[in-house]
């Protein structure tokens, strides 16, 4: 039994960093733009689908281009969109974001089909480790050397760049940032576009493990909308400890009484915010008060 | 200052009239294309119309498709015509069980439909069924395979095309016992789900099997890593599967990523084809049950027609749920053309009275459950697939003749459906 719990930890935390890649985001563009963004989930199908045919037409190499793309289709939504609700009552950015959502499920219907479509990872990284009780798939060690790397060079960007200084500012006081001269628009159309990146990152990663299909944004926006409850609403640390938290809660879960894997994140969330209600790593925002 | 309110108010609102008439366009234009012809259809003059409930979005979404696609087919095919009048189809979403219960609700109340085809998953379909019933409406679901739904829960009003778990469990048990005496189930978390969990284990006590590991699994799980990981340290001679829709091709994707394909015989009852040829040649695996298949040389000529007639219009080869979308509306289109009426228990009679000969099998509703009786395949992945739409090896149809169907569906004696009346 100890061999089990062994790993399915292992799995979980891989599963959970997943997660952490899609939530974190979710939890800047929240941070940042006060907006919570349920096309979040759409971001990550898209992603998904330009890596599934750019890898298709061009290899797998090309695929690597589909975050990118992604976080771009983000700029030109947050130019279009998003950016006309900025200010306005929280409902309007929830409509126009839930809107968003269905819309680009419907078109991914209409331009790919109902049907799942095969998507299978790159034939070097195909084949597994087996370590002891611990089973893992090349790939998966892959998505976890590139989650943990892009989670990295994100945290560096905010933290050691001009202009992650400039989101970060803007996140706490977007007014003080403006007044200081700086091109607001500019950053917060930036922002959206990582945020977007992130995800499509994320669907690129996860579209060789899940089923690429139309509805596979449902698999990924609840656990990122949880891990950003569980974290604290913009926390970036608090998004990876509560993705890895959430992670392996579930394969936990599933090794002991499957039947409650689905519910077990959300039991986890409800515990959590009984004892912190603004979650792990939750902070006072006067601007959200 | 009224002025220059009313100035300010009068810039806004044509702001608003030109926003709004370009939502309303581009919502017309995109609900039309998005399969709702019902909106473009309103305006005509009293037509006969029939109502469809199908997934739109979710883990049956492409299931739904196609059995969508093949009932708009029966109609086509005659040329959207009833009875001398006009036909149409009216086609509402099935996103959660209580959403489907209302939407019939509506199609009844609001659209005045003279029958329901549809509900994609059996929760969806017993919902349906309840409605019906109160309604007095002939409903036929296609695909949803809850025992319940033509047993204890049975109406006058409802008929069920696809066999349900008992009897796939019947013809496909027998190939898993022959594989190994240790079987891990692992089965969605709702009623078909479950239906197949009790079906299995029942053949299995009987058969001197043992079940070595069952997990319930929700529906629309992303990943079975953890799930897969049990099921190996199990060792089982065989898992048999029972999760819906897209769920299969993910479990079967993770199956193979975790190496397993090959190593332990996977078998799954009332596939789609669609599932696996979303699982890709590479990872597709298992033995399973399916209601029809393109490729099989012993289709009737009318379905081997209805086969090229989807091709022909949708660029791609009618996959079963095709096929069954196109059967249980062409039942409710026939009945209707024989009962010379939409009087729904006219209806009625003419669906328990409806059959088709398929091979050695007259396919057609028992009236004392009004289950539809039919031949099943059993198909297994081929080998080396070349082509991306032919997976299966056909290994038997069953049952091949009308002798051998109360072995395989089982009788009156053992339905624990009690009819009502008209």
């Amino acid at each position: 039994m100890f061999d089990m719990i062994v790993s399915q930890a292992v799995n979980g935390l891989v599963l959970g960093f997943l997660y952490v890649l899609i939530a974190v985001g979710l939890s800047v563009i929240f941070g940042m733009l006060g907006i919570v963004n349920f096309a979040h989930g759409a971001f990550f199908a898209i992603g998904a689908y330009l890596a599934l045919t750019l890898s298709r037409e061009f290899g797998w190499t090309a695929a690597l281009v589909a975050p990118i793309v992604t976080g771009l289709i983000g700029v030109f939504v947050e130019v279009a969109l998003i950016r006309r609700v900025y200010g306005k009552e929280p409902l309007l950015g929830l409509i126009l974001t839930f809107a968003l959502a269905l819309f680009a499920e419907a078109i991914l219907r209409l331009v790919f089909g109902a049907a799942p479509l095969p998507f299978s990872p790159p034939r070097f990284l195909s084949g597994f480790v087996e370590y002891g009780p611990i089973l893992i798939t090349k790939y998966r060690i892959a998505v976890l050397v590139v989650t943990v790397f892009a989670l990295i060079a994100f945290w560096s960007f905010l933290r050691y760049t001009p202009f992650g200084r400039i989101i970060r500012a803007g996140s706490r006081d977007a007014e003080m940032v403006g007044l200081l001269g700086i091109n607001l628009p500019i950053a917060l159309s930036s922002v959206f576009g990582i945020g977007c990146l992130l995800a499509g990152l994320a669907g690129m990663l996860a579209g060789p493990l899940w089923t690429v299909n139309p509805s596979m944004a449902a698999g990924a926006i609840m656990p990122a909308f949880v891990i950003v409850t569980i974290g604290g609403l913009g926390s970036y640390a608090g998004a990876i400890i509560a993705g890895v938290l959430v992670g392996v809660v579930t394969s936990m879960t599933i090794q002991f009484h499957p039947d409650w894997s689905s519910a077990a994140m959300y039991i986890l969330m409800a515990i959590i915010l009984l004892v912190r209600p603004r979650g792990l790593f939750g902070e006072k925002w006067e601007r959200f008060e | 200052m009224s002025s220059n309110s009313s100035r300010h108010a009068i810039k806004i609102s044509r702001r608003a009239l030109i926003g709004g008439a370009g939502s309303v366009v581009l919502a017309s234009a995109t609900a039309s294309e998005f399969g709702m012809p019902y909106i473009r259809s309103a305006a005509a003059s009293d037509p006969i119309k029939i109502g469809m409930i199908y997934a739109k979005t979710g883990a049956v979404a492409d299931q739904a498709e196609y059995m969508a696609q093949g009932s708009l087919l029966a109609l086509e095919s005659r040329k959207n015509s009833l009875l001398g009048r006009q036909a149409e189809v009216i086609w509402l979403d099935e996103p959660t069980s209580q959403a489907a219960q209302q939407n019939a609700e509506r199609l009844i109340g609001e659209h005045k439909v003279v029958g329901i085809v549809g509900g994609s998953l059996s929760p969806s379909a017993l919902a349906i069924s309840a409605v019906v019933k109160k309604a007095k409406l002939p409903f036929v679901a296609p695909n949803a395979g809850a025992i319940d739904l033509t047993g204890r829960l049975c109406n006058k009003y409802t008929f069920r095309l696809q066999p349900p778990a008992d009897v796939h469990t019947r013809v496909l048990a027998p190939y898993c016992a022959g594989l190994g005496k240790r079987w891990y189930l692992i089965t969605a978390a709702f009623a078909f789900g479950q239906d197949i969990k009790r079906s299995f284990t029942e053949f299995a006590a009987a058969n001197g099997i043992t079940i070595v590991g069952a997990d319930e699994v929700p529906v629309n799980t992303a990943d079975y890593s953890s799930f897969i990981l049990k099921i190996r340290a199990a060792k089982p001679d065989v898992v048999v599967g029972g999760v819906p829709g897209s769920d299969i091709s993910t479990f079967l994707k993770q199956w193979n990523e975790l190496g397993m394909k090959g190593k332990i015989p996977f078998a799954e009852i009332a596939v789609g084809a669609t599932d696996l040829w979303g699982v890709g040649p590479e990872a597709a695996d298992g033995l399973f049950t399916l209601n029809w298949y393109h490729k099989n040389p012993n289709n009737p000529p009318e379905e081997q027609a209805m086969a090229a007639s989807y091709e022909q219009k949708h660029k791609r080869p009618a996959a079963d749920k095709a096929w069954m979308g196109w059967m249980a509306m062409n039942a409710m289109l026939d009945s209707i053309e024989a009962a010379r009426t939409t009087e729904p228990g006219a209806i009625v009679n003419a669906l328990e009275n409806w059959s088709v000969q398929r091979g050695g099998v007259k396919a057609g509703y028992r009236a004392f459950d009004h289950q539809m009786v039919n031949r099943l395949l059993v198909v297994g992945i081929k080998p080396k697939i070349t082509d991306k739409w032919d997976y299966f090896d056909i290994l038997a149809e069953t049952p091949s003749t009308d002798r051998e169907i109360e072995t395989v569906f089982g009788g009156q004696a053992q339905s624990a459906c009690k009819m009502d009346r008209l």
